[in-house]
C-alpha cells in the first residue's frame, strides 16, 4: 500500500501558541504577511471567570487531500498529488503564478508567494524530512497536538494514532469535500472554517473550450483527408491550366 | 525560359520559415505543458514523455518560454528590415471582397473535396472568381494567423511575466491569458492543416510553394491562380 502522509490533530491539546506558525515561517523563509499554516479560533473564545466558554481551535494547513481541486484546477499540473506519498506536491519550476489553484483550495491553504510569485502552501518541509526530523510545525508542537506521519504504516506515530481514534477521527467540514487528510481527534471548528472549492472561470472556459477545440482541429484533419482521397483517386486531372497564356 | 513574376523578398522567405520552425517546436513543447484529463489535446502520456526526455517540466517550460521569446525577437527583427513588405501583406490579406471572396472559397472547398461535379449538379459554375495577390484561402489563413500570432505572443509575454514582475492582482490575467492561449493555437492549428497539405501536399499551389523558397512564380501560375494580381502586373509592371 502506497504511503499517504498526514495529519493527525488533537485539537484538544491545542492552546493556540501560534508556535507552528512562527516555526513554519522561520523554517519555509514565507515571506511578511503570509503564512503557510494557522490556529484558527472560534468566535467564542474562552473568557477567564465564565464556565459558558469553551477554547475551540483548528491547528491547520494544506490537508494533501484525496480529492484535491487545487489540483483540478491547475492546467499544466504544476500542482499534483504524488502516487507514492500522497502528498499535494507544488512543482515551482512548472508554475507561473496563474492563481487558479487558490480559491480551488476550500480551506484557505494556498497563497501566491509575494516573492517567488507562485502559488505556496505546506509541503511537510521536505528539507526537515530528508534530514529525518519533522515538520517544523510538529517538532516545534509543546503539548504535541500535531501529529504527523504515514497513516498506513501502522507502526508510525501518526498510523497508530489513526488506527486507535478511527472511530472518532473527525474531518474539516467545507461545502466541497476533498477528502482532507488532516484527521483532528476532537472537534476541527465551526464549519465555515471550511467554504467551497472555486475553479475560476477561465479554468471553466477552457475545459469547456477543450472538446469544441478538438471538434473544430477533427474536422479540419477530415477536409484535409478528403482532399488528400480525392487526389489520390481523382488525381489533378480536373485541375486544367489556362492555355491562352 | 518562362516568365516569372518576383512574389517574396528574401525576408518574407525567411519570416515565414522561421515562423514556421518556431511553430512546430512551441506547438510540440506547448503541448507537453498541458497536463489535465480535461484539456490535454491528446489525453494520452505525451506531457509525461516530453518532460522526461528534457529533465522535468521545469526545464519544458523554459524551453518554451525561449522559444517564444526568440520567435517574437525574429518578428521585431523582419519588421524592422521590411516594414513595408508586411504592410504590403497585411493590406493584402485584410481586402477582403465578400461576393467574390466567399464565392470563391464555397467553390474551392467542394471542389477540392467533392469535385467539378458536385457544383454542377446543384448548377452552379465550378470556375472560381478571379483572385488577387493572395486568394481567400490564403487571406483567410493569414489572417488567422496574424490575429492568432498576436493574442499568442501577448498572452504568451503576460504569462512569462507572471512569475517575474506581475503581482497577485494580475492573477485573474494570466488565468485568462492560459485560456486565450490554449484557444488561439487551437484555432491556428486547424487552420494550419489545410495550409500545409494546400501548399506542400497538394498539386494545386505547387509553384506557390516552390516561390517560398525562390521568390518567383511562373507566368501562367500567376495568370491562372491570381488573375487579378496577374492583370495588375501586366498593366503597372513588376
Amino acid at each position: 500500500m502506497a504511503q499517504q502522509l498526514a495529519m493527525v490533530i488533537d485539537a484538544a491539546k491545542c492552546i493556540d501558541c501560534k508556535a507552528c506558525v512562527a516555526a513554519c515561517k522561520v523554517a519555509n523563509s514565507v515571506p511578511e504577511g503570509q503564512f503557510r499554516n494557522w490556529i484558527k479560533q472560534a468566535d467564542d473564545a474562552p473568557v477567564p471567570g465564565k464556565a459558558s466558554g469553551k477554547a475551540k481551535f483548528q491547528p491547520g494547513a494544506c490537508m494533501h487531500c484525496d480529492n484535491p481541486t487545487c489540483v483540478d484546477a491547475c492546467p499544466t499540473g504544476a500542482t499534483y498529488k504524488d502516487p507514492a506519498t500522497g502528498e499535494v506536491v507544488i512543482d515551482h519550476g512548472l508554475c507561473i503564478g496563474c492563481g487558479n489553484c487558490l480559491p480551488a483550495c476550500p480551506y484557505g491553504a494556498r497563497f501566491r508567494n509575494a516573492e517567488k510569485r507562485k502559488a505556496d502552501k505546506c509541503n511537510y518541509c521536505p528539507e526537515r524530512r530528508a534530514a529525518g526530523i519533522p515538520p517544523a510545525c510538529v517538532d516545534t508542537c509543546p503539548t504535541k497536538a500535531r501529529v504527523f506521519g504515514d497513516i498506513n504504516d501502522p507502526e508510525s506515530e501518526a498510523g497508530r494514532l489513526y488506527q486507535k481514534n478511527k472511530d472518532q477521527l473527525a474531518r474539516v467540514t467545507a461545502r466541497t469535500d476533498t477528502k482532507p487528510n488532516m484527521f483532528y481527534i476532537g472537534d476541527p471548528g465551526t464549519p465555515d472554517w471550511g467554504g467551497e472549492a472555486v475553479v475560476p472561470a477561465s479554468m471553466v472556459a477552457m475545459k469547456q473550450t477543450a472538446p469544441l477545440l478538438k471538434a473544430v482541429v477533427g474536422l479540419s484533419g477530415l477536409g484535409v483527408l478528403a482532399m488528400l482521397g480525392r487526389q489520390l483517386i481523382a488525381g489533378s486531372g480536373d485541375h486544367k491550366e489556362d492555355t491562352d497564356a | 525560359m518562362p516568365k516569372l513574376h518576383k512574389r517574396h523578398d528574401k525576408s518574407d522567405i525567411f519570416i515565414h520559415w522561421f515562423n514556421a520552425a518556431c511553430w512546430i517546436l512551441l506547438l510540440l513543447t506547448g503541448v507537453g505543458l498541458i497536463q489535465h484529463p480535461a484539456i490535454d489535446p491528446f489525453g494520452s502520456g505525451y506531457p509525461e514523455g516530453l518532460r522526461s526526455l528534457v529533465g522535468g517540466g521545469a526545464n519544458l517550460l523554459a524551453i518554451h518560454e525561449g522559444l517564444g521569446l526568440i520567435w517574437i525577437a525574429g518578428f521585431v527583427f523582419y519588421l524592422l528590415i521590411n516594414f513595408r513588405g508586411a504592410r504590403f501583406f497585411l493590406a493584402e490579406i485584410f481586402a477582403v471582397s465578400p461576393a467574390r471572396d466567399m464565392g470563391w472559397m464555397l467553390k474551392k472547398m467542394v471542389l477540392m473535396t467533392l469535385g467539378p461535379k458536385a457544383l454542377k449538379a446543384v448548377g452552379m459554375d465550378p470556375e472560381l472568381p478571379d483572385q488577387g495577390y493572395y486568394n481567400m484561402g490564403q487571406k483567410a489563413f493569414a489572417q488567422a494567423s496574424v490575429v492568432g500570432g498576436i493574442v499568442i505572443a501577448v498572452t504568451g509575454v503576460i504569462m512569462y511575466l507572471s512569475d517575474r514582475s506581475f503581482g497577485a492582482e494580475a492573477t485573474v490575467l494570466v488565468s485568462w491569458s492560459i485560456a486565450l492561449h490554449f484557444i488561439a493555437v487551437g484555432l491556428v492549428f486547424a487552420g494550419l492543416l489545410v495550409h500545409v497539405y494546400m501548399a506542400a501536399i497538394s498539386p494545386e499551389e505547387r509553384p506557390g510553394f516552390k516561390s517560398m523558397f525562390t521568390g518567383v512564380v511562373p507566368d501562367d501560375y500567376a495568370k491562372h491562380h491570381h488573375r487579378l494580381w496577374w492583370n495588375k502586373v501586366k498593366t503597372e509592371g513588376e
